[in-house]
């Protein structure tokens, strides 16, 4: 199962802050969340590791996608 | 040039004497007000005294847009000799207060001396007065607040310092409005030094401006982008604490004084939390995203939150009750204590409670223990005595190595960023111009989202850019960042505005050479205060570069000292500053500080 994990705002967009979904064949991020996010304040880490909405998931992975705020 | 009144109303209180006096045009150029203005004051006039002593002056200092009908322009700079780091220190503040000194027409007002009795300054447009505050010393700041509000009415603008500034403990500072706060490395102690008790305003007048209509139409048009962003209604409903999650998912949440980022309780305290606890919000004047969230704390009474307090006073000090975090939040509000310096003293003595370097100790999340070392800091007593002057000084008394996790840089406590896998933060942190702030360059989010190991030139002119941008032209405009940085309003809009006020031009290359000039005479006014100057002052406390995170996904990752120092070293080339952070003489003279650098080579 890949993991979803969405922060503040995003996880309005999304409508949910968590989901899991089994990827049966690897595919771009945004073919997977169906939603449009605003893609240049937002961050998205795979695994840990900056990704991008056209990165490829694989079923396994860890996706997190928040938005690029500004601490104060 | 409109835009400010071009003047400095000055106040000694040796002597009682009220002087005004016109600011240049050429200094209205090259500093344009604010942080700007409070730097060259401090430069010119305060030299090698104690920042405690009547040599001291403090600096209460507006912007051209402050008090103007703009986005979150109700803001004034309050800055010192700062007895906390022996440097440049100041806070911003928003306040009725800033507004009401545009109205009586002074951009800036500078109290020097010291006066023999607790006093207060009332200022009505072109009276201004010294009166006694006998009966409001020992008062709390809320108290304080209401008594001046039931002698002078509800519409003035009120500072207000409260007994820990009266006693002079390192880390007080000033509070307006009941609970916003400024002045964090020790502002409100320089008042009670002078025995200042309060800054009391009125201004009935009108603030210059060079085309009224235009700036109206354009404020009227700010506001609406602001409330029409994505991003507004979250904002409103979580403010700055929508940062907790945040910080928690990404190792940077400040928890158990530092050593980790991550809190395994940070669903009691989060933003979310914050949402179901919150029974009001409050702001500054002229803002129309009000970030004050106030929560009913756990002893029933109000206490207004942010991302910053929380942080500081819940993971960093093991607290996991958020009522009981707005208990501590409302002490220190009360008392005028700084929440992150308290949260960062308070994190250190349970530290050393821990590894049994002093006798009564403080456990974690203990919060009547924490409730009686607030009040004996104020008093100075008990483990109060210990920390009262902030966390290196603690450091120096507890020793046992215990300097390595003073979590301070030039001894200014951190605020609530960990940054065990942050290193542009870290050297955000390094070179802010007061200590460990992260106002200047909040530099996370972009080092998550290029490639947050690295130390590459690339991240170094981000710091760099960010402390041009917050630092420089926010801190002098003077306004809010966070409807730019939090919700992403237009940054072209502000050029726009300063066009608007002053009827001049601003192009980007002056706004960020306004920002290198400051920081360029902030950075002097730190070497000429502070004669064994060295690039260690620029790095931050050990136990980022020594110790790992243990938890959370980042466990294992620490700092890399000689990449700092390699990341240290590229921001000096930028800057212009040599290898130990000093301004070259060519890099001084090109920003028009040319003796600036006559008085450094003296001090050589």
């Amino acid at each position: 199962m890949t993991e979803l994990k969405f922060l503040g705002y995003l996880a309005e967009i999304y409508g949910r802050k968590r989901a899991e979904i089994f990827v049966e064949n690897p595919r771009k991020l945004r073919d997977i969340l169906e939603v449009e996010f605003p893609e240049d304040r937002s961050i998205v880490l795979i695994n840990q590791r900056v990704g991008n909405f056209d990165s490829i998931i694989r079923d396994g992975d860890k996706v997190i996608i928040m938005p690029m705020i500004s601490g104060g | 040039m409109k835009g400010d009144a071009g003047k400095i109303v000055r106040v000694n209180l040796s002597d009682g004497k009220v002087s005004k006096e016109e600011i240049s045009e050429e200094v209205r150029k090259k500093f344009l007000g604010g942080r700007g203005f409070a730097a060259k004051i401090l430069w010119d006039e305060v030299s090698s005294v104690d920042p405690l002593s009547d040599g001291n002056k403090i600096i209460f200092s507006t912007g051209p847009l402050t008090g103007l009908p703009l986005p979150s322009s109700g803001k004034m700079v309050i800055a010192s000799k700062s007895p906390l780091t022996g440097g440049y220190g100041d806070g911003n503040i928003g306040s009725m207060a800033a507004v009401h000194l545009r109205r009586a027409g002074y951009d800036v007002l500078i109290v020097e001396g010291r006066s023999e009795r607790p006093c207060y300054i009332a200022i009505q447009d072109e009276e201004v007065k010294i009166l006694d505050a006998r009966d409001l010393w020992g008062r709390t700041t809320f108290e304080a607040q209401d008594n001046l509000e039931a002698k002078h009415g509800r519409n003035v603008g009120i500072l207000v310092i409260g007994p820990a500034g009266e006693n002079m403990v390192g880390f007080a500072n000033v509070i307006s409005q009941r609970g916003r706060a400024a002045g964090r490395p020790g502002m409100g102690a320089v008042m009670g030094s002078k025995n200042l008790k309060a800054i009391v305003v009125k201004g009935t007048g009108k603030i210059p401006v060079f085309d009224e209509e235009e700036l109206r139409e354009m404020g009227k048009e700010g506001y609406r982008e602001i409330k029409g962003k994505e991003n507004y209604d979250f904002w409103i409903r979580q403010g700055t604490m929508l940062v907790f999650e945040w910080c928690n998912e990404n190792s940077c949440l400040p928890t158990n004084n530092f050593r980790e980022g991550t809190f395994r309780f940070s669903k009691r305290l989060d933003g979310y939390a914050l949402e179901k606890a919150k029974v009001d919000r409050k702001g500054c004047p002229l803002c129309n995203m009000q970030c004050g969230n106030i929560i009913n704390d756990a002893e029933n009474k109000n206490s207004e939150l942010d991302y910053e307090n929380v942080g500081m006073l819940g993971p960093n000090i093991g607290m996991d009750d958020l009522r009981k975090v707005g208990v501590l939040n409302r002490m220190a509000d009360e008392l005028g204590l700084d929440t992150i310096s308290l949260g960062s003293c308070l994190g250190f003595l349970m530290e050393a409670s821990e590894k049994g370097l002093i006798d009564a100790g403080i456990a974690w999340g203990d919060l009547d223990g924490c409730k009686e070392v607030i009040e004996h800091t104020v008093k100075k007593k008990g483990l109060g005595e210990i920390i009262f002057e902030g966390v290196r000084r603690a450091s120096e008394r507890v020793a046992s190595g215990s300097e390595d996790w003073a979590m301070h840089v030039k001894g200014l406590e951190i605020s609530a960023y960990d940054c065990h896998a942050c290193p542009g933060m870290a050297l955000s942190y390094g070179t802010s111009p007061i200590g460990a702030h992260h106002k200047d360059a909040w530099v996370i989010s972009w080092e998550i989202s290029t490639d947050r190991f690295s130390h590459s030139k690339e991240k170094v002119e981000k710091v760099v850019e960010l402390q041009r941008l917050r630092g420089g032209l926010f801190e002098s405009m003077t306004t809010c960042r966070l409807p730019w940085v939090e919700v992403d309003f237009g940054l072209h809009w502000y050029p726009k505005y300063l066009q608007a006020v002053r009827g001049q031009e601003i192009s980007q290359e002056e706004i960020f050479k306004l920002g290198d000039r400051i920081y360029a005479l902030i950075r002097s006014y730190w070497i000429r205060e502070n004669r064994s100057w060295s690039r260690e002052m620029d790095y931050p406390p050990s136990r980022w570069f020594e110790e790992a995170l243990s938890q959370g996904d980042l466990r294992g990752y620490k700092l890399d000292r000689a990449r700092y120092d390699e990341m240290l070293s590229m921001y000096y080339e930028i800057r212009g500053w040599d290898e130990n952070g000093i301004p070259q003489k060519e890099t001084l003279e090109g920003l028009g500080l040319g003796d600036v650098e006559l008085v450094l080579g003296k001090n050589d």
